[in-house]
């Protein structure tokens, strides 16, 4: 669905994306993830058409983004990060407008009894929520049924309720066939959602897997364990594959002494941090 | 059709922002000041409220709407919907082109300077979606209200004054080339249509032209790249 080769792109003389290569399969949720200013936005914004003076190849759909036209945009959904609607319009008229773009639509009112809009639908977007105009915006993205969908932190500002409908919405389109390029610095929602993520820092691609190879490949899990000493609770913890080896541990089993004794895999936020040297949030 | 869904938008926008109830207060203000000029003078000022005002409408509003548009970057999911620059451009000269008809047209029945109707719409028309095409040159270029104010003041000058000069009796004949002057050519009767029409027409096609290119750049901005 998207194949990159070689792609550098700089908005001064300076490269700010260099030699970038990958592609995105049909039916994939593939994350970006990233520290603000990585270039993730910068990528997202080469990949949907906006930035079209860069180096390179980028197909997307068949398509040299460079050489686009507009009917390019039919099966293209963008969620920006920010909302993008007309404030004293209905959150219902907002959605018409936009459907009346395209060739064709989906039902607005499914769409925003979905996330939990519809007893809504006619009131100025003006009066609402912030996460409400987060999920009205993630919505009109899927207005015109796009096989591919560009989401640009669709959760951020959501409560946890909201952000599992919307979470949710993503895995049935997934579950559709479409394509969906997912823009995070969420290492929950990346681990969660995506077939596949890229690690992106400084403009290039550190690492490109899916989370759970990542996480196996990099990171041995750990155990941590808790326990008395002269009074005072204390703290271990031991490599999974070295617990034979831990004879403190063997010797609290053994005594009925243990207090409390977890597992726990790194995250992707830790290997992130392993193979760029930098935090994702 | 997208340029009548772009179209039907536009209005949609405008009705709720309430420009058209601005300007229906507007035209009832002017109407009320032409009742008080004595008959002699009031076709030539309701002619020059009309050119100054409800045909000049849109380098004002395209100012406010186009910046509402920024704000609430709207023109971010425009920029990558199949939406055509062009379209996008007409859509706003077209809607904003209705307003100024109704309005001046009002304004001209009721100041007796409608003489041969149809003359008066098209000269009108072209002069509304002129104004238009300029005052989305200016506003694709400005990041504020205050920039885009103070860009207007030099074009008000070179479109209006000439114009004004032409109306009240200041008339060589290179002014006929000057788009404000071909618009009151048109709108009174007794006057050369043809040349009238087709100078007001090619300064209207030009700076849609120059609109085009000056929005797609606009366009391109929102990627990002300073144009």
């Amino acid at each position: 669905m998207i194949r990159v080769k070689q792609l550098t792109f700089s908005y001064t003389n300076r490269p700010f994306i260099c030699s970038m290569s990958f592609d995105v399969r049909e039916g994939e949720i593939f994350g970006f993830l990233g520290p603000s200013g990585a270039g993730k936005s910068t990528l997202q914004k080469i990949l949907t058409g906006l930035l079209t003076n860069y180096q390179g190849s980028v197909l997307v759909n068949g398509v040299e983004v460079k050489a686009r036209d507009r009917g390019f945009y039919e099966e293209i959904g963008v969620d920006f990060e920010f909302p993008s609607l007309y404030e004293k319009l209905s959150a219902r008229e907002n959605l018409r407008f936009f459907a009346s773009l395209y060739k064709k639509s989906r039902d607005p009112n499914e769409l925003l009894a979905s996330v939990g809009l519809l007893q809504d639908a006619d009131k100025r977007v003006a009066d609402f929520s912030k996460g409400m105009k987060s999920r009205l915006n993630f919505i009109k993205a899927l207005i015109h049924d796009p096989k591919l969908l560009f989401l640009d932190e669709p959760t951020t500002g959501l409560d946890p309720s909201n952000a599992r409908r919307v979470k949710d919405i993503i895995l049935e389109q997934k579950a559709k066939g479409k394509t969906i390029v997912l823009t995070t610095h969420n290492m929950y929602d990346a681990t969660e959602l995506c077939d596949r993520v890229a690690f992106i820092v400084d403009g290039s691609l550190r690492a490109v897997d899916a989370p759970r190879s990542l996480i196996m490949a990099k990171g041995a899990s750990i155990i941590r364990y808790t326990f008395l000493q002269d009074g005072k609770e204390q703290q271990r913890e031991v490599a999974i594959d070295r617990t034979g080896e831990d004879e403190l541990l063997q010797q609290l089993l053994k005594d009925n002494r243990l207090l409390s004794i977890h597992s726990s895999e790194p995250t992707l936020n830790d290997i992130f941090v392993e193979i760029t040297g930098r935090r994702l949030a | 059709m997208r340029l009548w869904a772009l179209l039907r938008g536009d209005v949609r926008f405008q009705y709720k922002y309430g420009f058209y109830f601005l300007y229906m207060f507007l035209a009832l203000l002017y109407i009320g000041m032409l009742s008080v000029f004595p008959d002699g003078w009031r076709e030539r000022a309701a002619i020059l409220m009309i050119f100054s005002d409800p045909a000049a409408m849109g380098l004002y509003f395209m100012g406010a709407i186009v910046l509402l548009e920024k704000s609430e970057r709207t023109l971010d999911s425009i920029a990558v919907s199949p939406a055509r620059t062009h379209e996008y451009t007409l859509s706003k000269l077209f809607s904003i082109g209705v307003i100024s008809v109704i309005v001046g047209l009002t304004i001209g029945l009721v100041g007796g300077a409608v003489k041969i109707t149809i003359q008066f719409l098209v000269g009108l028309l072209l002069c509304s979606c002129l104004f238009s095409a300029v005052g989305l040159v200016i506003v694709a270029r400005s990041v504020s209200l205050n920039s885009f104010i103070i860009s207007t003041v030099p074009v008000q000058l070179l479109i209006n004054l000439p114009a004004a000069a032409w109306l009240f009796g200041w008339q060589p004949s290179w002014l006929l080339l000057h788009p404000g002057v071909s618009m009151m050519q048109l709108c009174m009767p007794n006057r050369p249509v043809l040349p009238s029409g087709v100078i007001l027409a090619s300064w209207t096609l030009a700076a849609w032209v120059i609109a085009n290119r000056t929005v797609a750049g606009m366009f391109k901005q929102i990627g990002g790249v300073k144009l």
